[in-house]
């Protein structure tokens, strides 16, 4: 199903120098800017520059030194995300700007206002990414020993949700009167006290800013499990999903999104799905393959190896990395992302040895290829059912930004699957979605406290 | 030669210190939630030289009474997004934020705080505060405000919390060197492993040290608690105006406690509040502090002095005098002093405008420019006070007059800067970078 305005474009930031954990020793790569803002504002005027829908800023609450290779070799340093986005607020003018929030270690009120306030102050661009947070670490920053069970924190997720929207209804898109004559700044009936009391939150309201200018900052979902995916079925106005490298599975899985938001009496239109991808662009198909050799020199063997651990919940360490791998899969005793979990498990069903596992996984997430090859490959997702658009995950920053845009934008145009120039002022109508519209519409005024 | 005075803008309700500052005619009430409203406001107080910005927060809409849904303009940005998006339209002045410590984790209160030190380059600051309504609490899970004593202690542990997560990462442990591949040095890097009464945190922060080392720390209470608080962590405290013998004995008792703690004196940088209405003559000021008062709604006297003093007024007449009586505790929520009750003890039965009128004026510095300066520098000279923490009874037009009127007056007798030198903020209140744990 091809859409109105083309095909949506995402830009997104990690690892603040690219998409693998090394990238920062790329060439072109700037490792001494990754807290500098104009790292970042240079980034957003070029994903702007290209007509991409919105930039997207992935989170994680700690810092990944479970093994020494992790702090010795990755970059475990980065900007708070809502911290980081007021400030390209002030530094754009059309993007999108979306935060990862986790769920689990956030309260609503917190998260409704920031959003609000960025909204507000973005007229109109702000977007979050659900995420329930996967590592014990983090649950070790907050007061807890171990991370919530995997069920438990979805269905907190989803309460979370529920929370934070019926917060931005607080106020009636007209409740403000700001008549300076009578003194009456706010009229009573367009005031909603929340109230809600659920399984995780009790949260009385009202949210102290004024309804957004998208009533709803835009959704983003991830989670590719099958909590992840009835969660974003459910609520989700854009999913990122994992890069398949078939176009039949692609197919398969944007049919499987598209399918929950219609159980859930949705439209499909109302639900983007947006695979991420990785692309490396060369100046020829050689040029893009000896690229993602250097990316994989670049990352010493013992890192490649303890994010395989990490994912497995497992020390490898003492393996030999040319001995058959041997892993005895078991998901109910993963707490972290399941869906990485059995994507292992399906690539080791293929693989020999422990090297030849992390290889596979250090390389699967990436797309080498000439701009017009890369551009033939997206239009071809993008026209036969497998994306709404795309989420970049940058190989490198900035030198793979400016390639895509310069190169391969250009290349989607000439293909008449996308369109850089902006449909209008608001993220919701870069997506073709529409202004939620309140809870409160069709009820009574909550009577005021006396 | 005299002391220079610091100098920072204070902002609460956007509309103004007043809550009916948005009813003033300067005031654009439907912007206040708009980056144009709070970018004039910063490049205002930019052009005034002052040191810092300072947004004072409350996490809950004042609807306790129909008078706070009705009149108050009490709308307003979350602090660290707005102070973020400022960083960006200004260059030089200190961004400060309002952090409850009751209703935060410390890991994101350090991150956020760290991640705007950065982008702002060494401009960040917090302000603790332990949170006083009820309200407060019902938006966070819980039933009422936990005790007075048991926040200030879970504040105290805040900081030290959020100070330890800070030196995570050496100055030093960040090598970026992508020919050898490290990124960092391992030896650098401290996991805290906080084990408290309040917080368990592990650590380490995922981010680098920030540019001051630590983000200037204000604090404001006025209670017992308060004051030791911010006699042993803060660097700064925004502290209530008044006379300056009044000021003096705030300045004399904070700095023993300092001493008392281990630090030396002038280790806590003291800002009272002041309010100015500044006019042409005298006169002028007068008529638009008058103004300003007559705009403030019946209904919105009676519950504010309901609220000021716990008696319930309403039903009563505002200009007919009242007995005071104590009908409800309010100690949860302040043990700051309350001049207002102390005088209706003293003076006996006293109308609610008359109450309202007593909180309201005795804030306000009322004059000409040279006036006004006259008196910030006898709170200065004589109450020895560090600096002020200026409200504007509304804006942005207050800060436009203050900036054109009474500064130029303070930098004439040369006691505020006439251009930022080249510091942190930190640096500009006097204090040194806060240095690293490889170097204590």
């Amino acid at each position: 199903m091809t859409r109105d305005g083309g095909l949506v474009l995402g830009g997104m930031v990690f690892y603040p120098g690219g998409e693998h954990v090394t990238s920062w020793r790329l060439p072109g790569s700037e490792p001494d800017a990754y807290l500098d803002v104009e790292y970042y504002a240079r980034f957003a005027q070029t994903l702007e520059r290209g007509g991409f829908a919105t930039l997207f800023i992935a989170d994680e609450l700690y810092v990944w030194d479970r093994f020494e290779s992790g702090i010795d070799h990755v970059v475990n340093i980065r900007t708070e995300p809502f911290t980081l986005l007021g400030a390209l607020s002030q530094r754009t003018e059309h993007i999108g700007l979306a935060a990862t929030v986790s769920t689990t270690y956030n309260e609503p009120y917190h998260v409704a206002r920031k959003l609000a306030s960025i909204d507000h102050l973005s007229e109109g661009r702000a977007a979050w990414n659900l995420v329930t947070s996967a590592s014990d670490e983090e649950a070790w920053n907050f007061g807890r020993d171990a991370n919530l069970d995997h069920a438990v924190r979805y269905r907190r997720g989803a309460e979370f949700v529920d929370v934070v929207q019926g917060l931005w209804d607080s106020w009636d898109d007209d409740a403000f009167l700001y008549d300076q004559q009578s003194g009456y700044f706010a009229k009573r009936e367009g005031l909603h006290v929340l109230d809600h009391r659920g399984e995780f939150f009790r949260v009385r309201g009202p949210l102290n800013i004024a309804r957004p200018p998208q009533a709803h900052p835009v959704l983003f979902q991830a989670g590719a499990s099958e909590a992840g995916r009835a969660l974003a079925g459910a609520k989700a106005e854009g999913v990122f999903t994992l890069w398949q490298d078939g176009l039949a599975e692609a197919q398969t899985l944007y049919a499987d999104y598209k399918r929950r938001a219609v159980e859930h009496g949705r439209d499909p239109s109302s639900i983007l799905v947006l695979p991420a991808v990785s692309p490396v662009i060369g100046d020829t198909e050689a040029d893009a393959l000896r690229q993602l050799d250097e990316i994989e020199e670049l990352t010493p063997d013992r890192v490649s190896l303890d994010l395989l651990s990490h994912s497995l919940q497992t020390d490898l360490s003492d393996r030999p990395l040319d001995a058959p791998f041997e892993h005895v899969f078991d998901e109910t005793a993963i707490n972290q992302s399941k869906s990485v979990y059995e994507s292992i498990r399906r690539i080791a069903a293929e693989a020999t040895t422990l090297r030849e596992v992390y290889r596979t996984i250090l390389r699967r997430r990436f797309l080498p290829g000439t701009p017009e090859q890369i551009a033939d490959h997206l239009t071809e997702r993008y026209e036969q059912d497998a994306a709404d658009g795309f989420m970049l995950a940058f190989s490198s920053i900035p030198v793979s930004v400016d390639r895509f845009v310069d190169q391969v934008v250009p290349e989607l145009e000439r293909r008449g699957v996308y369109d850089r120039e902006y449909r209008g002022t608001t993220l919701r109508e870069h997506l073709g979605l529409d202004r939620p519209t309140s809870r409160f519409a069709d009820t009574v005024a909550t009577e005021v406290s006396a | 030669m005299s002391d220079r005075i610091l100098l920072g803008a204070f902002a609460f309700h956007p509309g103004g210190a007043h809550v009916t500052g948005w009813r003033h005619p300067s005031s654009r009430p439907a912007e206040h939630v708009t980056i144009g409203h709070h970018r004039h406001i910063a490049q205002a107080a930019e052009r005034g030289f002052f040191d810092t910005l300072f947004l004072a927060d409350g996490l809950y809409f004042w609807d306790r009474y129909p008078s706070g849904v009705d009149h108050y303009g009490a709308l307003r940005p979350e602090p660290f997004t707005l102070l973020a998006a400022l960083s960006q339209v200004t260059s030089r002045i200190g961004l400060a934020a309002t952090v409850s410590t009751t209703y935060n984790e410390p890991y994101h209160v350090a991150r956020t705080i760290a991640s705007l030190d950065h982008l702002s380059r060494g401009r960040a600051a917090w302000n603790l505060v332990t949170s006083r309504y009820d309200e407060e609490a019902r938006n966070f899970g819980g039933d009422s405000h936990i005790d007075h004593a048991r926040r200030y202690e879970r504040g105290r542990e805040f900081v030290d919390v959020v100070n330890g997560l800070l030196d995570s990462w050496d100055d030093d442990a960040i090598r970026a060197d992508a020919a050898s591949g490290v990124f960092a040095d391992r030896a650098g890097l401290h996991r805290l492993d906080h084990e408290g009464e309040f917080f368990r945190v592990r650590g380490p922060l995922n981010i680098a040290r920030p540019p001051q080392g630590h983000p200037l720390l204000f604090q404001a209470g006025g209670s017992e608690s308060g004051l030791e608080l911010a006699a042993d962590t803060a660097d700064a405290v925004f502290t209530r105006g008044g006379s300056a013998s009044e000021v003096r004995r705030f300045v004399d008792d904070l700095r023993a406690r300092a001493v008392r703690h281990g630090r030396a004196a002038d280790a806590v940088k003291i800002m009272p509040s002041v309010m100015p209405v500044v006019g042409e003559t005298a006169a002028d000021a007068r008529a638009e502090a008058d103004a300003i008062l007559a705009r403030t709604p019946d209904a919105l006297i009676l519950e504010d002095v309901s609220h000021q003093i716990g008696q319930d007024l309403s039903g009563r007449d505002v200009d007919v005098p009242f007995d005071y009586a104590e009908e409800f505790d309010t100690s949860n929520e302040t043990r700051s002093p309350k001049p207002a009750v102390e005088r209706l003890i003293a003076d006996g039965p006293a109308t609610p405008r008359d109450v309202y009128s007593w909180s309201y004026r005795r804030q306000l510095l009322t004059g000409t420019g040279p006036q006004i300066a006259d008196r910030l520098e006898e709170l200065s000279d004589d109450g020895g006070a560090d600096g002020f923490i200026v409200q504007f009874p509304y804006l942005p037009g207050g800060i436009d007059r203050f900036v054109d009127h009474v500064v130029p007056e303070l930098q004439r007798r040369g006691r505020t800067a006439t251009t930022y030198d080249d510091l942190t903020l930190r640096e500009r209140f006097g204090h040194a970078r806060v240095p690293d744990r490889a170097h204590r």
